[in-house]
């Protein structure tokens, strides 16, 4: 969050814009994450991983990124990932999307 | 300070590109676009276009062409068009390939990526702040020499007529 909170200087509303933006893109791509099969080739899994690690970076949530980062990558090369392991990035994600959603309040 | 260099942004992930915008803003481009496919960044490219461009690999969430794709296109019409790859993809083959095809930095999104953006772009406002004082010089040069010139040839037809 530190360059959120750089870029936002102390004005909240700011802060809120910037955190709705996030959630915009972040709310509806978990909806999708948790609606994909894994038992399916697992590209569009690997294309929300992809767009939705640098935001999540960009929001400093550091381990959330690491772990989507580390999957993304797996299946680009070839592996695939678990159901298990879809549903910890996801259970990530919401907790990520819960601590914003309590920031806008 | 303003810096006089325009920047267009093209990214299809829409609330980091608002960030980066707000960000460079902040540090002094005051003329900054968004483009969220390479598509539309194309049509607004012309063939003396002086923007620097900050431009993504995987675009795929805004159209068909990828980064190296629209890079391709940016040389062919617009050569001295500064592109600064910006990508999520931590790929050295990515990158060998679109600095060998003209790309002037790669950066590879992370925590810093922000400022290494910045103080790319502060390079290639350089550059053309150093082009232009040369242009500059140039044309002082020439305005000069013809001034001598006149002067020499006033001089010699004053005496010739004498």
């Amino acid at each position: 969050m530190e360059i959120i909170d750089r870029l936002s200087a102390g004005d909240p509303e700011k802060k809120k814009y910037y955190i709705r933006l996030f959630l915009d893109t972040l709310e509806p791509e978990l909806d999708n994450l948790k609606a994909a099969n894994v038992a399916l080739p697992q590209e569009p899994i690997r294309a929300i991983l992809h767009k939705l690690k640098s935001q999540v970076q960009t929001i400093g949530a550091a381990e959330t990124h690491a772990l989507m980062a580390q999957q993304e990558q797996h299946i680009k090369e070839g592996g695939q990932i678990d159901q298990s392991q879809l549903d910890e990035t996801c259970a990530k994600l919401s907790t990520l999307i819960e601590n914003l959603q309590e920031l806008l309040k | 300070m303003s810096k006089h260099l325009k920047v267009a942004l093209v990214d299809d992930d829409i609330p980091n590109t608002e960030v980066l915008r707000d960000f460079l803003i902040r540090n002094g481009y005051s003329h900054v676009d968004k483009y969220h496919d390479g598509e539309s960044f194309l049509e607004s490219l012309d063939r003396f276009d002086e923007r620097a461009v900050v431009l993504d690999f995987d675009l795929s969430g805004g159209g068909d062409l990828n980064g190296l794709e629209v890079l391709e296109a940016v040389k062919e019409r617009s050569p001295s068009t500064h592109v600064i790859f910006f990508s999520g993809q931590d790929s050295l083959e990515v990158a060998v390939e679109s600095l060998k095809n003209g790309a002037d930095d790669y950066i590879v999104k992370s925590n810093a990526a922000f400022a290494l953006v910045k103080t790319s772009l502060d390079k290639v406002y350089d550059i053309q702040v150093l082009k232009l004082n040369e242009r500059r010089s140039q044309r002082i040069s020439w305005i000069m020499a013809i001034g001598w010139m006149a002067t020499i040839a006033g001089v010699a037809l004053f005496f010739a007529g004498r």
